[in-house]
């Protein structure tokens, strides 16, 4: 405990530069949809609120992304540290990845009990990150978490990707400018990044030695949540971010809020509770579907349903790789009605969101777009993917499995 | 209701499942492009077993259960060929086997300036891959264009 308080006392000398990294604000934004209205914020045990930012990232090819910093720590130390910009702040993974050409530190990576090293194929929709898991103390705001497992992605220890996790598909995703960030934060409404890794072997983690091969690990040594692992504030977390233009904004500031009834500005008021299913899913009704695996998700940027009534843009012929591939492009802009339902069977009412013209907001070169939507192929059967515009304007509470909230118990969103 | 007829399908399905599988225990993983009948072996590549293989109008699909809990449909046209395979579960098959020579497409292909880590959508010559979801709960399709029988609704394959 010594440790961990000076290490807290160090790095908030670091954190504290920025105003809002400390601050307790909370709150910042105008959550004009956002149904609590928790007292103003006194002084706080624990400072838990950092700012975040929607902005073009360190790729420069981002839009409706959402970074904050985290300051990491080799175990143990309180002077081998790091703070880290532009980690984008996930609703729909689980837990902390940094990008290793950003990483100036040398984390010890886990071992096995066989002694084999520890390393993991992430699996995201568009491609694969590979690297091993190492343990670092990290602090965001005040909040602390002390050897926490991590996942070092395109680390130059481990350069031989096994074809086992190559053969899943898509897009190395090894360097800033494939993975269009310095690290992710998933900070999903689950502990881990895997349900069963424990017991079953899935091709995301790795035993290595000469070679690396699928392994199942136990649950403390696989990546989770880090607000899972904080020493306070741990049972969720609150995305706070302004409403924005039609048109878009250059960039978004807003905040990033730990706990959930932990403290006086992460109090519930009266916001809607929606559980969500084992797959962080829930259903929303949309233009007469029952859409059983939709999602609301930080780390989409867009909206993404299918529709074939709204007209797609129409990109250059054979430029696979141009800005307006697979949104929409409708005449003028929609408003659409949906309902949100959650497990519980708490449904959202009178609901609506709209639908800009991709291509003419796009050439705005903003960051934030909250009326930007695009496709799901119809093989995405049963989704509505409703990513970061869900956030503008709203206070959306994440509460992890099990968290009991006055509001309601984890897994759930609220807003 | 498109989440409703997929547990129709398998209501329907399940009782003449274990009968085709027991007449046809050599249908297993298929490749995209390649034979139906060729396939014996990524069964046991992938030490999974099959759900289920029903005959629908036009086409028949194969079920295939991987220890992963990942669930994955291959879809054979009449003239024995495979012309789409879709997956869903909370880790994506052994894509290099399920698409073989096609694997390379999804694995390069270029990408839209502002995809991100939720949507795939490509277009590489005759094959397309779509997927989409999150972490611990992927699902995508891959099929080949030319392939497609005559009348089958693209919505159904998943």
């Amino acid at each position: 405990m010594v440790s961990m308080r000076a290490l807290k006392m160090g790095l908030c000398s670091v954190l504290c530069l920025s105003a809002m990294a400390c601050g307790g604000g909370g709150g910042g934004g105008t959550a004009s949809n956002g149904g609590g209205t928790p007292p103003p914020p006194p002084p706080t045990s624990t400072a838990n609120t950092v700012s975040v930012i929607v902005d073009e990232g360190p790729s420069n090819q981002s839009v409706n992304t959402m970074f904050t910093s985290v300051t990491v720590c080799v175990p143990g130390s309180t002077t081998s540290c790091q703070t880290i910009d532009h980690i984008q702040v996930d609703t729909g993974s689980y837990g902390l990845r940094l990008l290793a050409p950003v990483l100036t530190l040398t984390l010890p990576v886990e071992t096995l009990a066989n002694g084999n090293s520890l390393a993991e194929c992430t699996e995201f929709v568009d491609g694969f990150s590979w690297g091993p898991i190492a343990t670092a103390d990290i602090q965001i705001a005040g909040e602390t978490a002390h050897a926490l497992p991590v996942q070092v992605i395109g680390d130059s220890r481990f350069t031989n990707i096994p074809a086992e996790c190559s053969g899943t598909g898509g897009t190395e995703e090894d360097t800033v400018t494939a993975f269009g960030a310095n690290g992710i934060l998933g900070i999903g409404p689950f502990e881990l990044d895997c349900g069963d890794c424990d017991t079953t072997t899935h091709g995301l983690y790795f035993a290595c030695a000469t070679s690396c091969t699928d392994t199942t690990v136990p649950d403390n040594l696989q990546v989770p949540n880090p607000v899972t692992h904080f020493a306070a504030d741990n049972n969720g977390a609150i995305v706070v971010l302004p409403s924005v233009a039609a048109g878009g904004a250059a960039n978004v500031m807003g905040s990033l809020i730990f706990g959930i009834d932990t403290q006086t500005d992460n109090a519930s008021g009266t916001q809607t509770v929606l559980t969500v299913d084992d797959n962080a899913e829930l259903l929303i009704m949309f233009n007469g579907q029952s859409l059983g695996n939709s999602f609301i998700d930080s780390g989409s940027n867009g909206i993404y349903f299918a529709d074939s009534s709204i007209n797609m843009c129409t990109a250059p012929a054979n430029d696979p790789t141009s800005q307006i591939v697979n949104f929409y492009c409708p005449a003028s802009t929609l408003t659409l009605p949906l309902t949100i339902q959650g497990m519980n069977g708490t449904m959202t009412n009178n609901l609506t969101f709209d639908v800009g013209n991709a291509e003419n907001m796009l050439n705005n070169n903003f960051d934030a777009y909250p009326q930007l939507a695009g496709t799901l192929p119809a093989g995405n059967a049963g989704t509505f993917d409703f990513g970061l515009p869900f956030f503008y304007g709203r206070r959306v509470a994440i509460a992890v499995q099990g968290a009991m909230t006055t509001a309601g118990t984890g897994p759930y969103i609220a807003f | 209701m498109p989440m409703f007829r997929s547990n129709d399908f398998k209501k329907a399905a399940l009782g003449v499942a274990a009968l085709i599988a027991a007449l046809m225990p050599h249908v297993a993983s298929a490749t995209l492009g390649q034979p139906e009948t060729t396939v014996q072996n990524d069964i046991a590549h992938a030490h999974a077993s099959l759900k289920s293989s029903q005959d629908r109008t036009g086409y028949r699909v194969h079920e295939i259960q991987l220890p992963s809990g990942t669930v994955m449909r291959e879809f054979v046209a009449p003239n024995g060929t495979v012309f789409a395979v879709a997956w869903q579960g909370p880790t994506r098959p052994d894509l290099r086997q399920a698409l073989g020579q096609y694997f390379d497409a999804f694995a390069s292909a270029p990408r839209s300036k502002f995809s991100d880590r939720r949507h795939v959508q490509i277009q590489q010559g005759d094959v397309v891959v779509q997927s989409g979801g999150h972490m611990r709960a992927l699902s995508g399709r891959a099929y080949l264009q030319s392939a497609i029988p005559s009348g089958v609704n693209l919505g159904d394959l998943h």
